[in-house]
């Protein structure tokens, strides 16, 4: 009862206080009349008992002021008094306002941006149904070659995982990748993802219409069903529900539709449809190319899982042991999301940390400039401390002000960092993250929020802390307070800034020389002129090795007649692209019988002419090259040096009865053995596409589509148009897909590099920005409370010039300082950056040795600018002013 | 009585205030007026004390006011107990009166 009659008292106290003072008004007028009435029935005159009343009343409005004081409301109607206060004092600054929530925006904007990020990768939950029960299984391998990874896994540990780990719901995925699916007379270059039986069941994702696959339609060779993603639905098939049950036309054969997904439904392989995998233990069972994803039964915990599926590959664990001795491999699961996001987690930690430590310089400007803000006003703190106000009032007082300075430039902080995150998004190409979007929820928003409070207590504190100690005699008589302590607060901030900045330039020099050593690595060929496209030779048509030959003969000749094109090719992968790699067996000569892996790539005999591949020793393949003839193979230098230890391969077999032929320069290709730099050389063989068996066709174009590439002398009007038309000569009903130029699969090779640059390098600018501002401002702020020092001094006989260095001294000292420390801070903490460099060292000279030079000239600048204002004191006059 | 004294016992002068309008409503001059009488003399509420007084209990919700006439035909405010109020005022007798003897016990005592 009590709480709610306060409540309804507060409500009325402050929304009808015209009302509520009226009242209170006619209640103490009456008061005094009642007075006087008695007054006057005690026998005096009316004039007399008014004046006795009000007498005896005393202060009117004393009284009404204690009744106010003690109202139901009284505090916030106080602090609503600040906040208009406030916010009238920052409109009468702009300047100041205006500097400190642009300054807010960005960093605050910057944060904001980056923690959605961050949000949307490790906070937020996947979009599936109790997404704590999926996880991935990862390998632990202890002794010699220590790792800790998510591998794929081959037929025979699926079947083992499959019946043998009743704790789980298993599932694994062939990979995605592009199939022709004809509808009607168009056919279209689709992305399809091979999924085994459970996998939506893992994902608890159903079918909106149809149903999920059957056990016949995931064995081998069992009936060809397919499941249609509701984009796909929608775009080609007009969201027709007659297509349930019926065949379409993939990869060359009927499937049939058996189920449709709902809308909005993001898997982690994102494709337009799904096809059974069909695993068994041969083809691509052969290989570790599955990965699993599992999901836990109800009732079960993540040690059952993990004891069933060590117990499920015992047989293939004591293998390993006995093929490496010393080793040791265990299994155990991880959480998907963490799965997932595990290559891109510590680059967003970074740019968290980037984005703190433009935070952390905004602050220290803000405090500066809220600093010397308060000395100006001591003067009025002075009066109003002398009027009767506590020390308390006043710093409620700043406090209000900053938080109501850092509440608009964290809404408009808010602004920025979507504009940024947009703008981000944009840069980097498509199904790079592993999330479906990037949303500002509210967690982004709460996140933002506490980042306002937290800078504005950040900035606020420092000045509010001098408040206490203003000295009212000295404030209210000289215009201009010394202190001291002031400037020794702000060189410190300063060097601090600086420090900061230092670090954040080197870390992005660092990964900027990366990415220039990784852009400029020797290609091994001619990159430029080149225009390549994909096609879809994953379908049956193409088995036939013989179908198989005179679709590139065909292709290959029709693109050369296009006028411009020089010459044209086939290859299984290009440059910059990922290869497939194999195993190879030596046959002949010392290292016979030796084994290891190597990129194997196909190509027809225009390849290396067309990509101006210089041949170093014997030849290139030519069209005698056949599928009758002798088999033979080109190999690359990378493979020469750690199969024969350089000696030249010419002339030796492999495989059998492959003859090596010739030998080529190395190309650099995205690292697929090793994990390695994302762009190196490879061993590699290449073999004509002539002589590729049936098998391996079949296999290959599972998991890759070659590419047709063609180099002009020129850029050519409508090259694309004639290259598809040209492939319809060929084969009318085989699809191109996108086409790219080399420079193009290189940038999509490097885009994490490139991000990362583009991100850091924003950040560092930013930084250096605020750096900048920073010492300006503090050095004009000196120039400007020194000005009767300095008309002193010249008075005296100092030169304008000295005035200058000795004004200039202090900000250079802090600079200096900063530098120093940046450089200190910079050998413990770019050693984080190692795992991210490539080509160029941590501690690299002439990284450090550039940043150095550049914050020296531009703090030079930024410390010089403002002291050319001293040339323009006049002493006398500065003399005369009081 | 001085201003100073009515601060002590703020806790008090809500007791005096309640218990006068226990009677039936009164004006603010008429609470300080009954306030004295039941008190025989002891206690002067100054409007400075009884203004905010008043007002805060209404606000608690222990008193209700509305505007009448006095006995002279002029407007004043006049102030009631609710019924949380007559509550309020048997609560704060009890425990004055257990101070008190409480108080009178140990002062007794050698």
């Amino acid at each position: 009862m009590k709480l709610l009659s306060r409540i309804a008292s507060v409500v009325r106290n402050l929304f009808r206080k015209e009302h509520v003072e009226d009242q209170l008004d006619a209640e103490v007028k009456a008061y005094v009349g009642l007075l006087a009435d008695e007054k006057i029935a005690a026998g005096m005159s009316e004039r007399e008992a008014r004046r006795a009343a009000h007498a005896e009343f005393g202060g009117v409005e004393q009284v009404k002021q204690t009744v106010r004081d003690r109202r139901a409301g009284a505090g916030l109607e106080l602090v609503w008094q600040d906040v208009r206060f406030g916010s009238r004092q920052l409109w009468r600054n702009p300047g100041f306002t205006a500097t400190v929530i642009v300054t807010l925006a960005l960093s605050i904007g910057a944060n904001t941006a980056i923690f959605s990020l961050v949000n949307a990768l490790m906070l937020k939950s996947l979009p599936y149904a109790q997404p704590e029960r999926m996880g991935a299984i990862y390998q632990r391998v202890t002794g010699p070659g220590a790792s800790e990874q998510r591998t794929g896994i081959d037929g025979e540990k699926w079947e083992l995982l499959r019946d043998n780990a009743p704790a789980l719901i298993s599932a694994v995925s062939g990979g995605t990748s592009g199939v022709n699916l004809q509808s009607g007379s168009r056919v279209q270059y689709v992305h399809n993802a091979r999924i085994s039986l459970h996998y939506l069941d893992v994902l608890a994702i159903h079918p909106l219409f149809g149903r999920n696959f059957s056990p016949e339609e995931d064995r081998p060779h069992g009936p060809k069903a397919a499941i249609l993603s509701y984009g796909l639905w929608h775009g080609v098939f007009n969201s027709d529900r007659n297509i349930l049950g019926q065949s379409i036309l993939l990869k060359g054969e009927a499937y049939s539709v058996v189920g449709i997904l709902p809308e909005n439904v993001a898997t982690p392989v994102n494709a337009e449809l799904y096809t059974a995998l069909q695993p068994s233990r041969e083809g691509e069972g052969g290989g570790t190319n599955f990965e699993a994803i599992v999901r836990l039964r109800d009732g079960a915990s993540w040690q059952d899982a993990d004891a069933e599926i060590n117990r499920a590959w015992s047989a293939r664990a004591q293998r390993f042991s006995k093929n490496s001795p010393g080793s040791r491999v265990t299994y155990y699961s991880l959480p998907l999301q963490k799965a997932q996001t595990a290559t891109l987690r510590p680059q967003v930690l970074a740019l968290m940390l980037a984005a703190g430590f433009i935070l952390l310089i905004a602050c220290a400007n803000l405090a500066g400039l809220t600093l010397v803000r308060m000395i100006r006003r001591a003067p009025e703190v002075a009066t109003r401390m002398a009027l009767g106000a506590s020390p308390w009032q006043i710093q409620k007082q700043f406090w209000i002000e900053n938080l109501l300075l850092a509440l608009v430039g964290g809404t408009v902080g808010v602004g920025v960092g979507v504009v940024a995150l947009r703008g981000l998004l944009m840069l980097l190409p498509e199904h790079f993250l592993p999330v479906a979007s990037v949303p500002l929820d509210g967690r982004v928003l709460g996140f933002t929020l506490m980042l306002s409070l937290l800078t504005s207590a950040l900035f606020g504190m420092l000045p509010a802390l001098t408040a206490r100690r203003v000295d009212l005699r000295s404030s209210v008589s000289s215009r201009a307070v010394a202190g001291a302590g002031s400037l020794r607060l702000r060189q410190a901030l300063i060097a601090g800034e600086l420090a900061l900045t230092v670090v954040l330039l080197a870390a992005s020099g660092l990964l900027i020389r990366t990415l220039v050593h990784l852009e400029t690595l020797a290609p091994g060929f001619n990159p430029n002129g080149l225009m390549t496209a994909k096609a879809s030779l994953d379908d049956v048509r193409f088995h036939d090795p013989a179908n198989f030959r005179n679709l590139l003969d065909a292709s290959t000749a029709a693109l050369q007649q296009i006028p411009g094109v020089q010459s044209a090719a086939v290859a299984l992968t290009l440059p910059y692209e990922r290869a497939i790699n194999d195993e190879v067996t030596l046959s002949d000569g010392k290292e016979s019988g030796q084994e290891g892996i190597t990129d194997v790539i196909y190509v027809t005999p225009g390849f290396f002419e067309t990509l101006q591949m210089p041949v170093m020793a014997g030849r290139a393949f030519t069209d005698a090259d056949g599928s009758n003839t002798q088999h033979v193979a080109v190999v690359n230098r990378a493979f020469a040096r750690k199969f024969y230890g350089g000696a030249s391969p010419v002339g030796r077999y492999v495989n059998k009865d492959t003859l090596i032929v010739g030998e080529v320069a190395d190309v650099s290709v995205s690292s697929g053995m090793y994990e390695g730099a994302p762009l190196m050389s490879e061993q590699a063989i290449y073999v004509p596409a002539a002589q590729v068996n049936a098998h391996f066709l079949e296999l290959i174009h599972i998991w890759v589509q070659p590419d047709w590439v063609v180099r002009t002398s020129g850029p050519i009007e409508g090259l694309t148009e004639s290259m598809q038309k040209a492939m319809a000569t060929a084969d009318p009903n085989l699809p191109f897909s996108g086409f790219s130029s080399m420079k193009e699969i290189l940038a999509q090779t490097l885009a994490t590099q490139r991000i990362e640059v583009a991100l850091l390098g924003a950040m560092a600018a930013l930084a250096l920005l605020l750096s900048v501002v920073g010492i300006s401002s503090l050095v004009a702020n000196l120039v400007a409370q020194r000005t009767r020092e300095i008309g002193i001094r010249m008075a005296l006989g100092s030169t304008v010039r000295q005035a200058m260095v000795h004004i200039g001294a202090p900000a250079v000292r802090a600079s200096a300082l900063g530098l120093l420390l940046g450089l200190a801070a910079c050998a413990g903490a770019l050693r984080v950056m190692r795992n991210l460099l490539y080509g160029v060292g941590v501690y690299d000279g002439p990284t450090l040795l550039t940043v150095v030079l550049v914050l020296a000239a531009v703090t030079g600048i930024a410390t010089a600018l403002p002291t050319l204002r001293i040339a323009g004191i006049d002493p006398a006059k500065t003399l005369r002013d009081e | 009585m001085s201003t100073k004294q009515t601060t002590l016992l703020q806790g008090t002068l809500d007791l005096l205030i309640l218990k006068s309008l226990g009677a039936g409503d009164l004006h603010g001059l008429g609470v300080s007026r009954r306030i004295e009488q039941i008190t025989h003399g002891a206690f002067l509420v100054k409007p400075g004390s009884l203004f905010p007084a008043l007002h805060r209990l209404e606000e608690a919700g222990w008193l209700s006011s509305s505007w009448g006439e006095s006995e002279n035909r002029r407007r004043a405010k006049f102030y009631r107990l609710t019924k949380a109020g007559r509550a309020q005022l048997d609560v704060e007798t009890e425990e004055w009166t257990r101070i008190a003897l409480a108080m009178t016990n140990a002062l007794a005592a050698s």
